[in-house]
């Protein structure tokens, strides 16, 4: 995707000369190679007992340079790490990324590291060697560097120093302030040229210590007959010649930040991270006008629809007639020919597991295949909607665990997927993914419940934002007929019911361990259950619940007893509260709401009656977020249930985080409660 | 031989068929209906060829082809060709037939990924990889793959196992080995089906083995059975002689294999002067020889890391000793080179050993290359009776003369200078893997508690809570200690884990307090509590159908509970359950509960396994054992509301 910006951005910066460096307007917080001994004691750390190693600071800055006819984004890091344990070891041990494509590329120069310990009062320091540093070709696009700092003890202060020059103006290092052990001090400093403008978008929970824009100067050498062109006006230097710019200096910095973890119901850590990402918007040369480049929604919108990788596919599904030819003389009802397309595309392509929004090939070549990434698949869908004549165009997103999207800043980088968009009658819509085997039309896959998504329409004025609201639950319906005999042991038949992403999970399970270890699962988790009978209905009928019924028994004792203790509802409900922490600062995500029902009739054994019974109850979360409803009806000759749990919202902030806590304590005591049975005298 | 010719035979004919394309190949209904049951997929056909060419060199062969079923056998869809230095792929095709048998696809370079096969934790390695996936959204389908790759490491010949996994059925599999006559193979059958046999032929100057299974349906894991590969076919391979860039050894028995290793890393044990002057200072006036290898053992902890660098003949050839002085790292041949050289300088003999760590033992009968890790071994030479200590060099924190689940109880071939020997590493039993816990429970009159815990834990028992302690921070340590914990709702208000490793045996005790809502569920005047607070034992599934392979109980333990209630004076027991007690050849059980003349019920549980194993007929005794343990842990008591 990146290619036919890029080209644009090279006819546009057509430029030789050298570079003069660049004056720099703030002073490093750390000078490489000079530590502070009292952080070789241990006196210094003495509240930090709780992690591995701490970053003391991490430094970068990003400036621009001037070498070999074209500008690059020199990088510069410095790193001090204090390694606390040994499990801390890993921080002394480096991986970068450097990427590269055709003949530009990220290069790392200027490695540096050394090892500081304390041996006998004495600061002994020792350097990394250029043996200790690995290359590693990751993936055509992807080279690793990858070192190791000696001599690593606990105690240990490690530091290291690289520059990293790169000739992708778009790839502009981001900066991320916190981490999973803790950080002392991040500082980013970022001088840019008034030629780009880059857009910035701050994320997190953490606060900015100090936040400067101040303006600098820098000069850039011209050779003979070099320049700078653009559109048409050139300023091309008849002789050597030194153009000075004025620049925007920006330092921010984070101070003591915390160490981020992971918790349940998370999207992914990036959601909350501190971090600070860059996408260049546009470029202006002296006295020429403003070249925007990709900063609008609407001009990205425009960029994707003519790019070859994306619109341009969606324009050639003509080798779809064929496929189509059937569908479109039997489906004439518009929602029956979407879910037809979507079988066929389903049916025709296996989703690889690989998130893009962008096709990595011809859409033919992925139907020839057979096989496809997410974008490979869904562009494919839209083609074949499109040519069975039914509107639909892409829906841009960011999957759950690749992180939120901000539709305030346009980042065409934050998308990693693509779905269809169907217009129907009433001004109704649907969204289709076909990368799910297991998924009914019109559902989407849980990793795309993120929110918000971007409407790519053909007249990109009308593209628009997308609720990515789900439009299933995870749905759990269960009817027990339970007969218990005079020795405590019983019976059941149990109907069971899933539906949305319920349903969708267990067809899984079902498809990956098959009926045979799926009852054996099930009757394992059960004490003492013999399952002699079961039968699973509509497992292929996508849109429809699935369901299973089965019957149980379970043994009781060798006599007949006086007193019978049942808690039959612990057999069909969760066993452990999954929220542990006491307290959380991100919200609490489930993707889609949860509904879980058991109606049960327990039929007593002649002769007793029930002593005791739990009393109803009603659990409320505020707002009604969400409810747990129990309800007993006691009767001569069997007793009636009905268990009820209902959590309304996809996600609950960290403020309700709390009483979704105590929402679950509650109810799972409540369905703990017994039932006493007494022989009647 | 007339067999032999007659596959030849076919094969040609399917060659030949499959240029004029018209025949279909691999149709899905010629598979017999034995081999599609239970099966994810089923092996068409698997024929592997390896011809040693030299000493150094040999050249594999594969073709084979899967008919795959659904999802689950998906994975016979994709196949990865490992490549590294001494290895390279001649070449990979591929071809996707529908069900019909009509070829849909064929593989296109574009469709080969050559990736790093880096672990992730390596630093650096050579290991790397030709994939490809070719997998199709409908089932059935079946996909058929052809490679070669050319080896100058015959250190590693290729094994056949024609049926590696479970719910994979085969329909025909072939091995093949030509050799020269003057570097005869090695190789152990295992498990062959009833009339199956070895095809020995003469082809010129060469020995030709080959051996073929047919129709064999598919097998199913089963919960405690040794796996898939331990009772289903293989024909294990070695040579006789080889060389390894220059090195050459001899394979005929464990003494030249440790000789190979021995002559290869000699002389790499020499560490700078002033290292050796600093641990001669280290152990100066320690008589004691245990503690004079602890002292170099502790140093050593102190002083490396473990980094894995898998480059080179640096797969059996360690970094010198002089490297991992200067660097303070190394990966498990440079440190346990490294540990044995600060002992020479120590004036303690010691010796490398190979063993392959985290898996099943080795084929001691099978003299080849089957390790994956090496530990150092000291044995004692001025103690009072024959003694050995044993290193885990890689570790920064493996207490002193451990070896537990990771390399214990299994065989090791030393490295010494008169060549290999095979000696077994310490065994662990069931009093050498401890847990005994104290736990005081205080209920309160509404059925909430608090608990006050403290364990003991030794052996492979304190494994995982050691790793937690040396491996995670606090707030993780926490949140790990509380996923284990079998409670609904749960607080932790006090975590401490404290290694104690004066004894023989490394020990662990765990101090842990705990808040429990509603731990007593009322219901009426009654009040229900499971005294056994924190160590249920599951049941096992019901064994559906007959059992097919034997019970491999492979770790031994012994627990130890002592729960003390606390009742407040609103709460007395109606009932208390009478005392369990199971004496088997599985293990020991017994529960019950008490009370103290103070009032305090007092809950004891005692669980023995041993490491044992028991013919397949014993499993629903074993099922049954584990099921009256299961419900013994669960047994409730009954506790009456006073005030009510």
């Amino acid at each position: 995707m990146l290619t036919p910006v890029l080209r644009r951005l090279l006819a546009v910066a057509v430029v030789s000369g050298a570079a003069l460096a660049p004056a720099f307007g703030q002073a490093s917080p750390i000078k490489f190679g000079k530590i502070d001994e009292r952080d070789l004691t241990a006196a210094n750390f003495a509240g930090d007992s709780a992690a591995e190693a701490i970053v003391l600071c991490d430094f970068g800055r990003s400036r621009f340079e001037y070498i070999d006819n074209d500008f690059q984004v020199i990088f510069e890091r410095v790193t001090r790490i204090k390694i606390l344990k040994k499990s801390g070891y890993d921080w002394a041990t480096v991986k970068v990324p450097l990427y590269h494509k055709e003949r530009r590329e990220e290069k790392m120069t200027s490695l540096k590291g050394f090892t500081y310990n304390l041996v006998n009062g004495q600061v002994v320091k020792d350097k990394l060697a250029s043996e200790s540093t690995f290359r590693e070709e990751a993936s055509p696009n992807v080279t690793v560097r990858k070192f190791t700092l000696p001599n690593v003890h606990e105690g240990s202060v490690i530091e290291y120093t690289y520059t990293i020059s790169s000739d992708f103006l778009f790839n502009f290092q981001d900066w991320q302030f916190q981490n999973s052990i803790p950080v002392r001090w991040s500082e980013y400093q970022a001088v840019i040229p008034k030629y780009f403008d880059y857009k910035m978008f701050m994320q997190g929970y953490e606060p900015l210590a100090i936040n400067e824009h101040t303006e600098g100067s820098t000069q850039f050498t011209l050779k003979q007959n070099g320049g700078f062109t653009s559109g048409g006006v050139n300023h091309v230097a008849t002789t050597a010649e030194t153009i000075p710019v004025t620049t925007k200096v920006h330092r921010w910095v984070m101070k003591d930040v915390p160490s981020l973890g992971e918790e349940p119901y998370m999207t992914s850590a990036r959601d909350y991270v501190a971090r600070i990402d860059f996408e260049l918007a546009g470029m202006q040369w002296d006295g020429q006008p403003y070249k925007p480049l990709a900063d609008t929604w609407t001009k990205i919108d425009q960029e994707l629809l003519d790019d070859e990788n994306f619109g341009m596919q969606l324009k050639r599904g003509g080798f779809l007639k064929e496929q189509l030819a059937s569908i479109m003389t039997k489906e004439t009802d518009l929602a029956a020919r979407v879910a037809a397309v979507h079988a066929l595309v389903r049916k025709s392509v296996k989703y690889n597991g690989t998130d893009h929004y962008y096709t990595s090939g011809s859409l033919r070549r992925t139907f020839d295949q057979h096989s496809g990434t997410a974008g490979d698949v869904n562009l494919l869908l839209i083609a074949a909607l499109r040519e069975a004549g039914i509107t639909a165009n892409p829906v841009l997103l960011s999957t759950r665990d690749h992180g939120a999207v901000n539709p305030t800043f346009p980042l065409l980088s934050r998308f990693n997927y693509v779905v269809a968009h169907v217009a129907l009658p009433d001004d109704k819509e649907m969204l289709v993914d076909a990368t799910e085997e297991l998924l009914p039309c019109g559902t989407l896959p849980q990793r795309c419940l993120s929110h918000a998504g971007r409407l790519v329409m053909p007249n990109v004025q009308e593209s628009r934002w997308i609720d990515l609201k789900p439009t299933q639950r995870f749905m759990e319906y269960r009817q027990v007929q339970l007969t218990v005999d005079d020795k405590g042991g019983y019976t059941g038949k149990v109907h069971q019911e899933h539906s949305g992403y319920s349903a969708h999970f267990e067809r899984e399970k079902l498809q990956k361990i098959g009926e045979k270890k799926y009852i054996e699962t099930l009757a394992g988790e059960h004490e003492g259950w013999n399952i002699p009978k079961f039968a699973f209905k509509e497992r292929d009928l996508l849109q429809r619940p699935l369901t299973l019924d089965y019957e149980f028994a379970s043994a009781g004792g060798d006599a007949s007893a006086a007193t019978i203790y049942l808690n039959p509802l612990r057999q069909f409900g969760d066993e452990k509260n999954p929220f542990r922490r006491e307290d959380r600062r991100f919200p609490v995500d489930f993707g889609a709401p949860v509904d879980e029902t058991v109606m049960m009739t327990i039929n007593l054994p002649a002769g007793y009656v029930a002593e005791e019974l739990p009393k109803s109850a009603v659990v409320e979360l505020p707002e009604e977020g969400g409810r747990y409803m129990f309800t007993v009806v006691p009767g001569p000759t069997a007793i009636q249930i009905v268990s009820r749990m209902n959590l309304r919202k996809p996600s609950y902030s960290a403020e309700e985080y709390v009483h979704l806590r105590e929402f679950y304590n509650l109810l799972l005591a409540k369905q703990a409660e017994k039932i006493v049975l007494k022989k009647k005298s | 031989m007339r067999r032999l010719a007659l596959v030849f035979l076919l094969l040609t004919a399917a060659r030949l068929v499959q240029a004029g394309g018209v025949v279909p190949k691999f149709p899905v209904a010629a598979i017999a209906a034995p081999l599609r049951e239970n099966a994810h997929a089923v092996m068409r056909l698997h024929d592997e060829t390896m011809q040693v060419k030299s000493v150094g060199r040999t050249i594999s062969t594969v073709h084979r082809v899967t008919t795959i079923f659904d999802e689950a056998g998906a994975h016979w869809a994709s196949e990865t060709v490992y490549y590294d230095e001494f290895t390279s792929v001649s070449y990979l095709r591929g071809v996707i037939y529908n069900e019909a048998g009509q070829g849909v696809r064929q593989l296109r370079a574009s469709d080969v990924h050559d990736r790093s096969l880096s672990d992730g934790f390596s630093l650096a390695s050579s290991g790397r990889g030709k994939t490809v996936d070719l997998q199709q959204p409908t089932y059935p389908y079946t996909v058929e793959f052809e490679y070669e790759v050319v080896s100058n490491n015959p250190l590693f010949y290729s094994s056949w196992y024609p049926q590696p996994a479970e719910q994979l059925a085969v329909e025909q599999s072939s091995f093949r080995v030509v050799t020269p006559v003057e570097l005869p193979l090695r190789f152990q059958e295992r498990h062959l089906p009833a009339g199956v046999s070895l095809v020995r032929s003469k082809v010129g100057p060469f020995d030709a083995y080959f051996w073929e299974v047919q129709n064999l349906p598919a097998v199913e894991d089963e919960p405690d059975s040794p796996p898939v590969s331990e009772y289903t076919p293989a024909v294990l391979t070695a040579p006789t002689s080889f060389e390894v860039q220059g090195h050459a050894g001899s394979l005929t028995s464990w003494q030249g294999l440790g000789q190979w290793s021995y002559d290869l890393n000699a002389g790499r044990d020499v560490l700078p002067d002033a290292l050796k002057a600093r641990v001669a200072a280290l152990v100066q006036g320690e008589t004691d020889e245990r503690a004079r290898i602890r002292k170099v053992y502790e140093f050593l902890q102190a002083n490396t890391r473990y980094i894995s660098i898998q480059l080179g003949i640096g797969g059996w050839q360690t970094f010198p000793a002089a490297s991992v002085a200067g660097n303070g790292y190394g990966d498990c041949k440079a440190l346990t080179n490294y540990c044995m050289a600060l002992l020479k300088a120590a004036d303690v003999t010691a010796y490398c050993a190979l063993v392959r760590a985290d898996e099943p033992d080795i084929r001691t009968e099978f003299p080849s290359s089957q390790f994956n890790h090496v530990v150092l071994c000291v044995p004692l030479t001025r103690a009072a009776r024959p003694d050995t200590v044993w290193l885990e060099c890689t570790s920064q924190t493996n207490p002193f003369n451990y070896m537990g689940s990771f390399t214990g109880n299994r065989h090791a071939l030393l490295v010494t200078p008169e060549g290999g020997k095979l000696v077994r590493t310490p065994s662990y039993g069931a009093t050498d893997n401890r847990l005994a816990r104290l736990s005081d429970v205080y209920l309160d009159a509404q059925g909430s508690a608090t608990a006050s815990i403290r364990a003991r834990l030794t052996g492979m028992e304190q494994e995982r809570l050691s790793s937690i302690l040396h491996g995670l921070s606090a707030t993780e340590q926490k949140q790990r200690i509380g996923d284990g914990l079998p409670v609904a709702n749960f607080s932790i208000t006090k975590l401490t884990l404290t290694p104690d490793n004066r004894a023989a045996m490394p020990a662990l005790v765990q101090i842990l307090n705990l808040t429990l809502p509603n731990l007593a569920a009322a219901s009426g005047k009654r009040v229900f509590l499971t005294p056994n607070l924190l160590s249920r034992l599951p049941s096992l599934p019901a064994a559906v159908g007959e059992r097919q392979t034997d019970i491999w109980l492979a770790r031994a333990f012994s627990h130890a509970d002592t729960v003390r209630i606390h009742l407040p004076a609103t709460l007395k027991p109606e009932s208390l359950p009478a005392p369990v007690k199971l004496t088997t050849a599985f293990g020991t059980y017994s529960s019950q509960v008490q009370t103290l003349p103070d009032g305090t019920l007092q809950y004891i549980r005692q669980l023995t396994m041993p490491r044992t194993r028991f013919s397949r007929t014993d499993y629903p005794a074993y099922v049954e054992f584990r099921r009256k343990i299961s419900s013994a842990d669960k047994v409730q008591l009954v506790l009456l509301k006073t005030d009510s």
